[in-house]
């Protein structure tokens, strides 16, 4: 009874963790320009991050190793120094991003400039992590999530037709800029299937000491999960494209986005979406923080988890720390934090095919999977998305120059 | 006065035979428990590398089969440039993996 | 035993199975007419930097120094002490003796100095 209380907490927490930066700014960009054509993208994104998060959590379970520890140990550092270096760079730009996600949220909400507010929100980041534990950090900012939902309330209200809604996820080509459309597919799968992500819930699935015959929890977590999650990041699209489509603009700030609910929500619009981006990306930024951390102590086998006592896991806290200080950094140059989000995005898609190569051996390798190995279809699945991965990898750049 | 080298740098070097011909790269190193001591029994050699390092899941997508790997004995790799290890026999001599 | 898949890169703990670090390097040692043997274990930075290419070795090993660890570094556990080989290296050693932990206890003293920390 307990543990389908924490399996339900742990979808539900999901829903409220799902969109941040990227998937909303993705998502409006997308809905403002090609109404509810790139729902598909969103749900193959999510479809893909499903089932890399289920293998991570399989791996975490039976092997008791986190993606970044399973890496060095099977590939050694040699073949690791890439993708680590790489995630590392990506998660300092999206970090940077997310803590300018909640400043502007705060300067929509209260109108005082956006700078400002990036100390206060690191140093909250900060808080959070130092004080908490993993259940209270992944519960609380999964219920306080939940406030995203108003991206579906507001779609049930402008109520669009559910057929064309529907025509969405069959993938078509659209009838104008097609550079921009494929730049978009692109960064939506980008933005959705962050690695970040991949290594912090096999790390979360060690500090919840998942085990063996938890692995129905890993499966319904991941795939429910995400798939709910993905409704609030569809939410966004359809709510941009039935509000903010007609006025043929391009989305080129959160305050523009914000607009998307002034029609359903009156004057308490603005309010809310503010509420809901500064939450998601918040916790995002909480995640993306604590997944460095994550990731140097794994990699260098230095004591780490949220759970432990900060004394007993001093490198990894300096990890995190130092992380979020140059994160601030960044953010405190003045760099935008939209255009920050977009480049994180092309830089994990460029990097996708090194992250998604070493699944595919690994859900081989009895030492990390034992007998829950990929059958002949993940394996199928997995070389697939290697391969498409590595075409991504290699129109992305051009694609943000002609269509970004 | 007996000589230490660096193993982790040794791996993925390239095996050189009398005539300057590369046979592959050293991929791995078995070694048993002698006492009181880990000793180096044999040296694997492939020529595919570091595909054949990756293993099965790689091969599916790219479907070869490599070149074929050789097992050296201790005694039949020179070390004593660690740079350019070689081998101390002749190829026929070597086990085939 | 295959030192590459089983030793190389694998998770360190001590004799109280506290985390040490990973394999980062290992040292061979040649014997004449003898085959050679698995000689230590290193870990740190400065063996993971020269791995990957002697200049960034030493450079890597310089700023150890500059923390003041230098002279500690890399760390050198002798193959005899290898206890197991399995999902982790287990060591004889405590992370105390090996010098393992000059790093992790100035940040831990660091640390304590924060509220909240616990």
């Amino acid at each position: 009874m307990k543990k389908i209380f924490n399996v339900l907490l742990g979808v539900v927490t999901s829903i409220g963790g799902f969109v941040e930066a990227g998937s909303i700014s993705t998502a409006a960009q997308g809905g403002t320009e090609f109404g509810f054509a790139l729902l598909w993208a969103i749900a193959v994104a999510t479809i893909i991050l499903a089932m890399l998060a289920e293998m991570a959590g399989r791996i975490a379970a039976v092997g008791k190793r986190s993606m970044a520890a399973a890496v060095r140990e099977r590939f050694g550092f040699h073949y690791q120094m890439i993708p680590l270096g790489a995630e590392l760079i990506i998660d300092l730009l999206l970090l940077a991003a997310e803590i300018g996600g909640v400043a502007m949220a705060v300067k929509l909400l209260t109108g005082v400039g956006f700078q400002w507010w990036l100390l206060p929100i690191g140093l909250l980041v900060w808080l959070v992590i130092w004080l908490g534990n993993f259940t209270i950090i992944e519960d609380g900012v999964g219920l306080l999530g939940m406030v995203t939902l108003a991206f579906v309330v507001a779609v049930w209200q402008l109520g669009p037709e559910p057929k064309v809604v529907a025509a969405g996820f069959i993938p078509s080509l659209p009838g104008h800029d097609l550079t921009r459309y494929a730049f978009l597919t692109v960064s939506i799968v980008g933005a959705t299937v962050s690695p970040y992500l991949l290594n912090f819930y096999s790390s979360g699935a060690i500090e919840e000491k998942w085990t063996e015959p938890d692995l129905w929890i890993n499966r319904l977590t991941s795939y429910l999960g995400m798939g709910f999650g993905s409704i609030v990041s569809m939410g966004v699209l359809v709510t941009a494209a039935v509000v903010l489509g007609p006025l043929h603009i391009r989305v080129d700030s959160y305050e523009q986005a914000a607009l998307m609910f002034v029609p359903v929500f009156g004057r308490w619009g603005v309010t809310l979406f503010a509420c809901g981006l500064g939450v998601g990306c918040f916790g995002a930024a909480i995640e993306i923080t604590l997944n460095a951390g994550y990731v140097l102590a794994q990699s260098f086998g230095w004591t780490w988890g949220v759970d432990k006592a900060r004394r007993d896991a001093a490198r990894f806290c300096a990890a995190f720390t130092t992380v979020l200080l140059l994160s601030l950094v960044i953010g405190l140059l003045g760099f935008d934090p939209l255009q920050m989000t977009l480049i994180s995005v092309a830089l994990t898609v460029v990097i996708m095919p090194l992250i998604v190569l070493p699944f595919l051996v690994l859900m081989n390798d009895e030492q990390y999977v034992k007998q829950h190995k990929s059958g002949s279809i993940g394996n199928g699945l997995l070389a697939a998305l290697t391969i498409l991965g590595a075409l991504m990898a290699l129109v992305v750049i051009p694609l943000e120059i002609f269509g970004g | 006065m007996s000589h230490t080298v660096r193993l982790d740098r040794l791996i993925g070097r390239k095996i050189l035979t009398g005539n300057n011909r590369s046979i592959g790269r050293l991929e791995e190193c078995r070694a048993e428990r002698r006492g009181d001591s880990w000793v180096v029994t044999e040296w694997v050699i492939g020529s595919a590398g570091l595909l054949e390092r990756l293993g099965l899941g790689v091969r599916l997508i790219v479907g070869m089969r490599g070149g074929g790997s050789f097992v050296a004995r201790w005694d039949q790799l020179d070390l004593s440039d660690p740079d350019r290890p070689r081998l101390n026999c002749s190829v026929e001599e070597l086990r085939k993996a | 035993m295959d030192v590459v898949h089983d030793v190389l890169d694998q998770q360190i703990v001590d004799r109280n199975g506290r985390e040490m670090g990973r394999v980062d390097g290992i040292l061979l040692e040649e014997r004449p007419n003898e085959p050679p043997r698995l000689a230590a274990v290193l870990i740190g930075a400065s063996a993971l930097g020269f791995r990957v290419n002697p200049i960034l070795g030493r450079w890597v090993h310089g700023i150890e120094y500059g923390v003041g660890i230098g002279e500690e570094r890399p760390i050198r556990i002798d193959f005899s002490h290898v206890d197991e080989i399995g999902e982790k290296v287990k060591v004889d050693v405590t992370v105390g003796e090996s010098r393992a932990e000059t790093l992790e206890r100035t940040l831990r003293d660091w640390l304590l100095k924060i509220p909240g920390s616990r």
